[in-house]
């Protein structure tokens, strides 16, 4: 019996963690105007207020989803980003924000490039940078603008190792990503 | 480092309330173990900021920087310690030093200066935080009001803009370049700064009109900075300082030096850079006034002409558009192979639908800069300009 016990407190240790994880692994974000498809095993922090799921913590690997309103100027900078602006233009704010910002370090701008989302004509920007214990990290973002609203799409990662692991499970987070009422022509 | 953190932050919120220890002046440099343990902590922390690409470099302005420090230093108290003088790149009113004798300087306070004299001023004040061990007697000072220490540290938890700062510069640096040393200590460094300044020879008066600079800049653009020469009480105390100085020492100076031709030759490239550090931080009126400063030393120079196009266009005040294409086709005629105001033309006129006209400039963009970075946008609008046709 006294051998049974640890046994016990295992098993009840082992199905606690996994119902805890289906808890947060969350199928649908919570009052958005868009839907997101999310896949298996990537969780919402609780302790975040922001659409931001992770599979192995958010300081490995997130993957963050915003809606902005377009006359919210941009922290770092005051710039705000205008309704008849090209992505491109979206984008070059985009990158005065981030390198205005005195928490990433040797940031570099490996690609500004035109992409899509739902339909919206789009940019991508893929980044790397190094936090101040010199920890480097590797982001791919997108965004676009509609209606009154700037949406962007990032995935954020551990250069080393993370960023290439989820880097297919993000595209198909980017495919999944739909607006409630898409006006996109 | 957490403890330490709070220790310097606390010195910060003390100013003006405790008195600083004086540190013996036979007292050796690093001799004692709290010093030796400051300079290893500051080590640590420049090796953040330098290696933040934050830096802006610069040999030949280095040189001269250094040069100009070690004219001050020859008469300071100690003519010996090492001084040297390094630039960030950042468009913020600022300057500080470390107790180990590295004095940053942000790129937004020598582009506001008109000449050598008002540099001098800067580096003389910064010089003695270093050469009086300010960083070091607010420490000892602090070590004798456990108490006190205990009582603030509650407030501190709560400035925000303190902790911001502090996870680049660290513990020492926030204290040099965010809420100063104590006001005692800060108007020792006005005091013999004033006097170093004299005994070289240059205009103290430059010292005046710097702060006087400032503090228009501030109360004029609206500036709102956390940094310590970036805030109204700050550079109050200052000019006070300063006027007081002058009005003990009014002896008429024999040719006093404020070598302005030496100083523009020298600092005409960081005053361009912090325009485009201004642009891009969205202070265009700030960017826009550093540029007319530029232009009126260099006319013709064209990528001083796109970046005065650019600041117009994100500006988009009303003409600011139309403005800013005289100034692209100034940059195109006085450098027609700079790549970057026939993208600009492009782009405005595609904007507008005339697509033939954006084509023109997108196809000669790309035959300047074949491997431009954006190219796949601008691939992206020939395609449309082919496709679409003109629209209106």
């Amino acid at each position: 019996m006294k051998k049974l016990i640890p046994l016990l407190f295992c098993l009840l240790f082992v199905f606690s963690c996994v119902s805890s994880a289906q808890e947060r692994s969350l199928k649908k974000l919570p009052d958005a105007n868009f839907s997101v498809e999310i896949p298996d095993g990537w969780w919402k922090p609780e302790y975040i207020n922001k659409y931001l799921i992770t599979k192995d913590g958010p300081f490995l690997q997130y993957v963050l989803i915003q809606q902005r309103p377009l006359d919210r100027a941009f922290k770092n900078t005051r710039k705000k980003i205008r309704r008849e602006m090209l992505p491109q233009e979206a984008a070059g704010i985009i990158i005065d924000e981030l390198a205005s910002d005195r928490f990433l370090m040797n940031l570099k701008v490996i690609e500004n490039a035109p992409a899509t989302i739902d339909g919206h004509p789009s940019f991508k920007i893929l980044f790397t940078y190094k936090d101040k214990k010199g920890s480097k990290f590797k982001t791919l973002y997108y965004g676009f603008i509609s209606g009154d609203s700037f949406y962007n799409l990032r995935y954020c990662a551990a250069m080393r190792h993370y960023f290439d692991k989820d880097i297919a499970t993000f595209e198909q987070i980017l495919t999944s990503f739909k607006l409630a009422n898409n006006t996109a022509s | 480092m957490k403890y330490f953190v709070i220790v310097i932050a606390v010195c910060c919120l003390a100013s003006g309330c405790i008195a600083p220890h004086a540190v013996p002046v036979d007292e050796e440099l690093n001799s004692s173990e709290d010093e030796r343990m400051l300079w290893r902590r500051v080590q640590k922390e420049q090796e953040t900021i330098d290696n933040s690409g934050f830096l802006y470099r610069d040999p030949e302005l280095e040189n001269y920087l250094n040069r100009i420090a070690k004219k001050l230093q020859a008469n300071s108290i100690a003519p010996d310690f090492k001084i040297q003088v390094k630039v960030l790149n950042d468009p913020n009113l600022n300057a500080f030093a470390y107790p180990n004798g590295v004095i940053y300087i942000h790129t937004g306070i020598l582009a506001r200066m008109d000449n050598e004299a008002q540099l001098a001023a800067l580096l003389s004040h910064e010089m003695t935080h270093c050469t009086h061990r300010h960083s070091l007697r607010v420490i000892r000072s602090i070590k004798d009001r456990p108490a006190y220490i205990a009582a603030v540290q509650h407030t501190l938890a709560k400035i925000s803009p303190v902790q911001a700062v502090a996870r680049l510069l660290g513990a020492t640096g926030s204290m040099a370049a965010v809420t100063g040393y104590t006001r005692e200590l800060e108007s020792e460094a006005d005091q013999v700064g004033l006097d170093l300044m004299a005994k070289a020879n240059y205009d103290s008066k430059q010292a005046l009109k710097l702060f006087e600079h400032l503090k228009q800049e501030i109360e004029g653009e609206g500036i709102k900075e956390s940094f310590f020469f970036g805030t109204h009480p700050h550079v109050q105390q200052r000019l006070n300082n300063v006027q007081n100085w002058l009005a003990k020492n009014n002896q008429e100076m024999k040719a006093p030096v404020k070598n302005t031709l030496e100083f523009q030759t020298g600092l005409q490239r960081v005053i361009l850079a912090n325009a485009r550090l201004d642009l891009r931080m969205g202070r265009f009126d700030v960017a826009h006034k550093t540029v007319v400063k530029y232009l009126s030393m260099q006319p013709n120079d064209a990528r001083a002409n796109y970046l005065f196009g650019e600041i117009l266009r994100q500006r988009n005040r009303q003409d600011d558009a139309s403005e800013a294409v005289i100034y692209y086709k100034k940059a195109i005629s006085l450098d027609s192979s700079f790549p970057e105001p026939h993208k600009a033309m492009g782009l405005m006129h595609y904007k507008e639908g005339q697509k033939q006209l954006a084509k023109k400039f997108f196809e000669s963009c790309l035959l300047l800069s074949p491997d431009a970075s954006d190219k796949a946008y601008i691939q992206g609008y020939l395609k449309n300009c082919n496709f679409n046709g003109e629209e209106s």
